[in-house]
């Protein structure tokens, strides 16, 4: 009975199963079919777990709900120690939409109270056109005054976040950084060097660039130093406006440049005055060109430091006399002729030489090309069109020839350095980078304009005596250029300039000053000569830029010294705080 | 086949469960990346601005006048020497006579 129960059993659950006949005969079949399909997307699941296991996380895009816009993301701009002169900060900009404002009226009403230089009528225009979506109403806001307005709570007004290039040394260095426009583009200067040559990324919003700073040659130190010294020359002698640049013999990196009146690269402005002065605009340089022309004559072997010029009389060609400031009446070797800068000297020694051979070593000096920096291209020279006698009389003393002071500048360098020749640069050289020795003239050449220059500052007869540092071995050399006016030349309107090299027995900088209508003052006994103001500017200078350089004195001027600058009472007042 | 089936079933629900946990964490750590980013941004935009207000702190001519009037003032050419024996020697050079001084 068991086994029969168990088969009645059985025979129950067959008999269940097995109701419908057909079924049977086509139940593995589908069974089949259906484990089939089931594993075909197990598979597919498999397959796509696997897969994303592999891929990881793959592409995240990440939506940041911000209106953004286009502008410009900027390196950082530093000087030679790695001091900060430019850089890109975030900023709000406000615009509207006219489509969403409601009261127009309150809008610009409670608008002009923050900000209150806004053109309000033109706001009201602006804002009435329902047809635009977009009107910028201010950008670059400091955090602030976007909270403020933010504050009011107008209906239709919004930020947009960017980025706003900042300089926060103020003008420092203001003529060499240049500026940047509203969409944080280059435009001048060496923002503009940044632009076409470093690059810059175009970003969405407030997206800070990722490139490495630009590096310039300047040292932030020297370059303030310069623009101090030369703002206390400016009060000190009442004059327009002075420059002065500091550059490298050697490697041509300009150290300081600086052009007062100074320009702020935040707020650009275009006034003619504010010109740069170094390399931006061309001057009559004057006496210091008699540099040149000394060089010229000693480097062919035309005359030596001793040869002796008959300078007694004026020199006349054609309608044009040559007078010397202070004659002395009697025949001046070269070397006097440079110490006393005699204009009849000089354009004796340019006549030695003839047009042709004193134009064509003006061209070898790189005085006729079109300079370049990374500043931006420099003012090109002027030169007389046709070159006669008389623009060769002239030439020979700084007349007639105008140039930018830095182009001068990188001619003195050759001069001074051993002859090698010098191209101006604005971004630090690395300190592996060889430097493709040019010589344009002889060592010994500039082994004797070396002594010459050491001697016009050393010598008590010397026009530069008042340049002289204790133990830094000044050499130099004045210039006084009357400026062109209207008709002619203007009297008492001078260009006063000093061109120092430091030390003297192995040039590392040359210093070129410029002082714009200096005025006699009681200091200067009334006289607007360069030996008088622009000389012991150059002095100032070099004494405060020569121990920033890190420029050792010679040992002679350490015995002679006084010691202690840091004297009892300053340090009294030190040890206080 | 009743086995496969079933096994078949808590696969099912298994896999699920892995893919939607997974997906749901994805978006966890979408969520998280982009706060962190935007953290990052921020920070870089916050050193931006410490750097540029470092900057203008420092710059000489807000340094100079503060300097000036601790009694400060630049440093000389005379105030340099080439090696410390040198520094040492203008020093005691230096003292002597003022010490000299004193006892006048």
């Amino acid at each position: 009975m068991v086994p029969d129960a168990a088969n009645s059993g059985d025979d129950a659950a067959e008999g269940a199963d097995g109701a419908p006949a057909p079924r049977p005969a086509n139940g593995p079949l589908r069974t089949l079919i259906a484990t089939l399909l089931m594993a075909l997307a197990f598979l597919a699941v498999g397959t796509q777990l696997f897969r994303l296991a592999l891929q990881g996380q793959g592409d995240i895009s990440v939506s940041l709900n911000e209106t953004v816009a286009q502008s410009y993301a900027r390196p950082d701009i530093v000087d030679r120690n790695g001091r900060l002169l430019a850089t890109d900060v975030e900023a709000y900009s406000l615009f509207a939409d006219p489509a969403r404002v409601i009261d127009r009226d309150e809008a610009v009403e409670k608008l002009a109270v923050v900000f209150p230089d806004m053109d309000a009528n033109a706001l009201r225009n602006d804002l009435s056109d329902r047809n635009r979506r977009f009107v910028w109403i201010r950008r670059g806001l400091p955090p602030r005054t976007a909270q403020t307005v933010h504050n009011l709570g107008l209906p239709g007004f919004d930020f947009r976040r960017e980025l706003r290039r900042a300089y926060p040394g103020g003008k420092l260095a203001g003529h060499v950084l240049g500026y940047v426009n509203i969409d944080n583009k280059g435009v001048a200067g060496i923002e503009r060097y940044v632009d076409e040559v470093v690059g810059v990324e175009s970003v969405q919003g407030a997206t800070l660039a990722e490139r490495p700073p630009v590096r310039l040659s300047l040292d932030i130190g020297a370059q303030h130093a310069v623009e101090a010294e030369l703002a206390d020359a400016m009060s000190r002698y009442q004059a327009q406006g002075a420059a002065a640049v500091v550059m490298d013999v050697t490697t041509g990196e300009v150290m300081a440049s600086a052009s007062l009146p100074a320009v702020d690269p935040g707020k650009p402005n275009m006034d003619q005055s504010r010109l740069d002065k170094i390399s931006g605009s061309t001057f009559e340089l004057g006496s210091v060109f008699k540099t040149l022309t000394v060089a010229m004559a000693l480097d062919q072997a035309l005359v030596t430091p001793e040869t002796i010029i008959d300078t007694r009389r004026e020199l006349t060609s054609g309608r044009f006399t040559i007078k010397d400031l202070h004659p002395l009446r009697r025949p001046l070797s070269v070397t006097e002729i440079f110490l006393h800068s005699s204009n009849v000297g000089a354009a004796k020694l340019a006549l030695l030489a003839g047009p042709q051979r004193f134009q064509d070593f003006l061209r070898h000096m790189q005085m006729f090309d079109t300079m370049k920096t990374e500043a931006g291209a420099m003012a090109a020279p002027q030169i007389p069109q046709r070159w006669g006698e008389i623009e060769t009389i002239t030439a020979s003393y700084g007349h007639g020839i105008a140039m930018a002071p830095l182009q001068f500048a990188a001619a003195a360098g050759a001069i001074v350095n051993g002859g090698r020749k010098v191209t101006p640069t604005f971004v630090k050289k690395l300190a592996d980078a060889s430097v493709a020795e040019i010589p344009l003239i002889s060592t010994a050449t500039s082994d004797k304009m070396r002594v010459l220059m050491r001697r016009n500052v050393a010598e008590h007869a010397g026009t530069g005596k008042r340049a002289e540092v204790r133990g830094y071995q000044v050499g130099g050399k004045t210039g006084t250029a009357e400026m062109p006016g209207v008709g002619g030349y203007r009297e008492k309107a001078v260009i006063s300039s000093f061109l120092a090299a430091f030390p003297m027995d192995a040039p590392r900088y040359v210093v070129f000053v410029l002082i714009f209508e200096p005025k006699g003052t009681q200091e200067t006994g009334g006289e607007v000569l360069a030996s008088l103001n622009a000389a012991p500017t150059a002095g100032r200078i070099i004494s405060r830029i020569g121990p920033l350089l890190g420029i050792m004195p010679t040992q002679a001027a350490a015995a002679g010294g006084t010691g202690m600058a840091f004297d009892a009472a300053a340090h009294a007042k030190y040890e206080a705080r | 086949m009743r086995i496969i089936i079933l096994g078949a079933l808590i696969l099912t629900i298994a896999s699920a469960f892995v893919l939607y946990s997974s997906n749901y964490e994805t978006r966890q750590l979408e969520a998280s990346v982009a706060e962190q980013e935007r953290a990052i941004e921020k920070a870089r935009s916050d050193i931006s601005v410490l750097k540029a207000e470092r900057a203008h702190l420092g710059r000489p001519d807000r340094i100079e006048p503060l300097a000036r009037a601790l009694g400060l003032g630049p440093a000389s050419e005379q105030q340099l020497a080439a090696t410390p024996d040198e520094a040492i020697a203008r020093a005691l050079g230096a003292a002597e006579p003022a010490t000299k001084k004193k006892g006048n």
